[in-house]
């Protein structure tokens, strides 16, 4: 069943200059039935999961990674509409989550709050993106240290093209007694056009003496020598565009191992000759 | 068992100070129409002045309180004095000022500094300025350098202060610029005209004696075509157990070509709450650089704002924060990129310790004309210990593809790998140490003007006591 109602979610842990429009997401959003998916990993063992989202829904994913567990999760959105995503995570000592997710259009809303909360857990996220007129995109990423030792590694990055809208909200937020923390976060966005918005938010909290943050970020265009160099290489300006983007989603696609997975992306990108 | 390494609080005793204030002086605390009428009548306001801060209090009532940043539940604006009358008129000679004024701002060093490195001096005690001064030559180019208020009555400056006043922060723009609007007193009028190039700075020093008072002083900067100013603000009020308000507002308008440079000390007592607005215009190829050091107060919110509205205009801005015990201070800066070629550039340092709260927020706006704009932004944060908090909340906004945006940040402790490299050198333990923090604050202390990175070496005093935990 949908029902549309106004809503305030992907709330900014800590909230900003209200003009700017990143404290949440609040606009009609459709409410749909949530499918909630529970994964939990015992002691020392692995899994891996593929989730692709193709349709308007809701999805609601719960890991629990005991101790010594890995779980790799792969989500995949490729969406005509609405969606909404939440991945929720608890890690015990020594667990560690691989989170790879690919945005490949729809209008989405996306949540992802991992708690480290063992003495070295560790979390590692692959974002990519791949937005055209139309999608819109908000993400906002919370890693919560809470364990000695624990280690974040954010890395985010893609393209926006025509109209697209695209808020990364990212977070790593070290809590007192999480000493030993270390966490990093980078995004890389190429804007293809000029209607495109990009807003990024990389926060960093401290509430701990002994740790490492940080974070960067870079926005733009395509680096001037690199794109002197193509052009030198008799590559026209569209390819060399279009060539920057798909290294932009390399990096994450790189990361799934599932053939049926990688079919149904290179078939989304229209390059279904490529998967061969 | 090994000490760990103490930074001391910044010494304030310099600053704390006071003398008794004649209390038939105060208006009324708290804002009503009729202490507003009643600050209109006392400075014999146009008639558009008094219109507009009626206006303006209609609109704080009507704004909400802000919802995010540091807690300031603990002001109560209803018990703030909004106006402290002075008994005598602004002097332009030093040996005319009040005797106890005139010790304040000794002590404080104002006199000795114009002598010797100022163009000119202004003095603002509680709500209204009590000292003007400029040197004569620096006069004679053509340099307006006067209170606000009688820039606002004299016929060649009145056009000037209405179309510009509060148009870059309007009273709407959030509800302690409202209340500004409403109850704002004495500040500094500057006009540079076209091609001067001032050598030497002008200062400003506003000093909050007053118990439960407030201090709203406003600072208007007009530069004219390929111009030149360094304008030195400085603050500093006693320690009281009563909150304090200062919700001043400056407004930089940088004409073509011309260049400012806009230094803040600001070392208001940890019963302050500092909510001030800064804001700034720049035309053509028009530069603004802000240096701003925050070691005061017990709540700040503190983000200067550049728009770079001409083509090839540019912004830097390079602060430093100190947050100790009691301090929550809140500080950042605004870019909006609003004109083809603009650049700018951030550069912060923090350093939290004995449970203070230092956040560095930024927003970095590139709008879909500002094609060929390039930006960049780079903070980083030193915790010294486990009861502090450090934030970093930045947000880029970018809407042409024809940019460069940059941001890097960095939070964390004093590396071992660092101390180890330097002992390594010869240096003690306690040597590296002290050296690292010394050096982590250096490429900002070295933009403040002299005298101040001098009083800012002396403020951080470093004690090093036996090796470190």
């Amino acid at each position: 069943m949908i029902n549309m109602s106004e809503k305030r979610i992907n709330t900014l842990p800590v909230p900003t200059f209200r003009w700017l429009g990143v404290n949440d997401y609040k606009y009609d959003i459709k409410e749909f039935d949530t499918d909630i998916k529970e994964i939990s990993v015992p002691e020392n063992e692995s899994k891996s999961e593929v989730v692709y989202i193709d349709s308007e829904s809701a999805t609601d994913i719960r890991i629990s990674a005991e101790n010594g567990s890995k779980i790799k999760l792969v989500c995949v959105f490729d969406v005509q509409g609405q969606a909404r995503s939440k991945v929720t995570a608890e890690l015990d000592e020594n667990a560690s989550l691989e989170l790879v997710e690919l945005y490949l259009g729809g209008d989405v809303v996306s949540e992802i709050v991992t708690e480290l909360k063992g003495r070295k857990a560790t979390f590692e996220a692959d974002i990519g993106f791949k937005l055209e007129s139309g999608d819109k995109l908000d993400i906002n990423l919370i890693a919560d240290h809470f364990g000695r030792k624990t280690v974040s590694s954010i890395n985010a990055g893609g393209v926006l093209g025509g109209s697209a809208e695209k808020i990364f909200k990212g977070t790593i937020d070290f809590k007192n007694g999480s000493d030993g923390a270390k966490g990093a976060e980078k995004e890389e966005v190429l804007l293809l056009s000029d209607e495109a918005v990009n807003k990024t938010v990389p926060l960093i909290l401290c509430a701990e003496e002994n740790v490492e943050g940080n974070h960067g970020a870079s926005v733009g265009r395509i680096d001037e020598k690199q794109f002197f160099y193509m052009q030198s290489r008799g590559i026209d300006e569209d390819k060399i565009y279009d060539l920057a983007a798909q290294a932009k989603l390399a990096r994450v696609i790189s990361r799934i191992d599932d053939k049926e997975t990688l079919e149904r992306i290179n078939e989304s990108l229209g390059r279904g000759e490529d998967s061969e | 068992m090994k000490e760990k390494t103490q930074v001391v609080d910044i010494d304030r005793s310099r600053y704390d100070f006071r003398y008794e204030e004649d209390e038939s002086e105060y208006l009324e605390s708290g804002i009503a129409p009729e202490i507003i009428k009643a600050i209109s009548d006392e400075k014999n306001d146009p008639e558009w002045m008094r219109e507009f801060r009626l206006k303006s209090l209609e609109i704080y009532d009507h704004t909400p309180m802000v919802d995010w940043g540091p807690d300031i539940s603990g002001l109560n604006v209803d018990s703030i004095v909004a106006y402290i009358r002075q008994k005598n008129r602004m002097k332009t000679d030093w040996e005319d000022v009040p005797e106890d004024i005139k010790e304040t701002f000794e002590k404080l060093g104002i006199p000795q500094a114009e002598r010797e490195s100022l163009a000119g001096v202004g003095a603002q005690y509680d709500s209204e300025l009590v000292y003007h001064n400029v040197r004569q030559e620096v006069a004679q180019s053509g340099v307006v350098y006067t209170d606000l208020e009688s820039a606002m009555h004299d016929p060649k400056y009145a056009d000037i202060i209405k179309s510009h006043f509060m148009k870059l922060v309007p009273p709407t723009d959030h509800k302690f610029a409202a209340l500004h609007g409403a109850v704002w007193s004495g500040g500094s009028f500057v006009y540079v005209p076209k091609n001067v190039h001032l050598d030497i700075p002008l200062q400003s020093y506003f000093r909050l004696n007053a118990k439960g008072a407030g201090q709203f002083e406003h600072t208007l900067i007009i530069l004219e075509e390929n111009s030149y100013l360094h304008f030195i603000e400085g603050c500093s009020a006693p320690k009281y157990y009563e909150a304090s308000l200062h919700a001043g507002c400056v407004e930089l308008y940088v004409g073509k070509g011309a260049k400012l440079r806009y230094s803040t000390i600001e070392n208001w007592s940890k019963n302050m709450y500092n909510l001030n607005t800064k804001r700034a215009l720049v035309e053509e190829n028009g530069t603004i650089e802000w240096v701003s050091g925050s070691f005061g107060s017990h709540v700040s919110y503190l983000y200067p704002m550049s728009i770079l509205n001409g083509r090839g205009a540019s912004a830097e801005f390079t602060g430093i924060t100190f947050a100790g015990e009691g301090q929550n201070l809140d500080t950042g800066a605004k870019m909006v990129h609003n004109a083809p070629e603009t650049s700018s550039y951030m550069n912060t340092k923090s350093i939290s310790k004995s449970g203070g709260v230092s956040t560095f927020r930024s927003a970095v706006v590139v709008k879909e004309n500002a094609k060929g704009s390039k930006s960049s932004v780079n903070c980083e944060s030193l915790m010294l210990d486990s009861i502090s908090r450090s934030d970093t909340v930045p947000v880029m906004d970018i809407r042409t593809k024809q940019c460069d945006v940059g941001h890097e940040a960095k939070i964390g402790r004093i590396s071992d790998e660092t101390v180890f490299y330097l002992m390594s050198r010869g240096l003690s333990e306690e040597q590296a140490r002290a050296m690292i923090v010394r050096g982590f604050a250096d490429n900002v202390s070295k933009e403040l003007p002299l005298e101040y990175a001098v009083e800012m070496n002396n403020l951080i005093g470093l004690e090093m006591q036996g090796g470190i935990g």
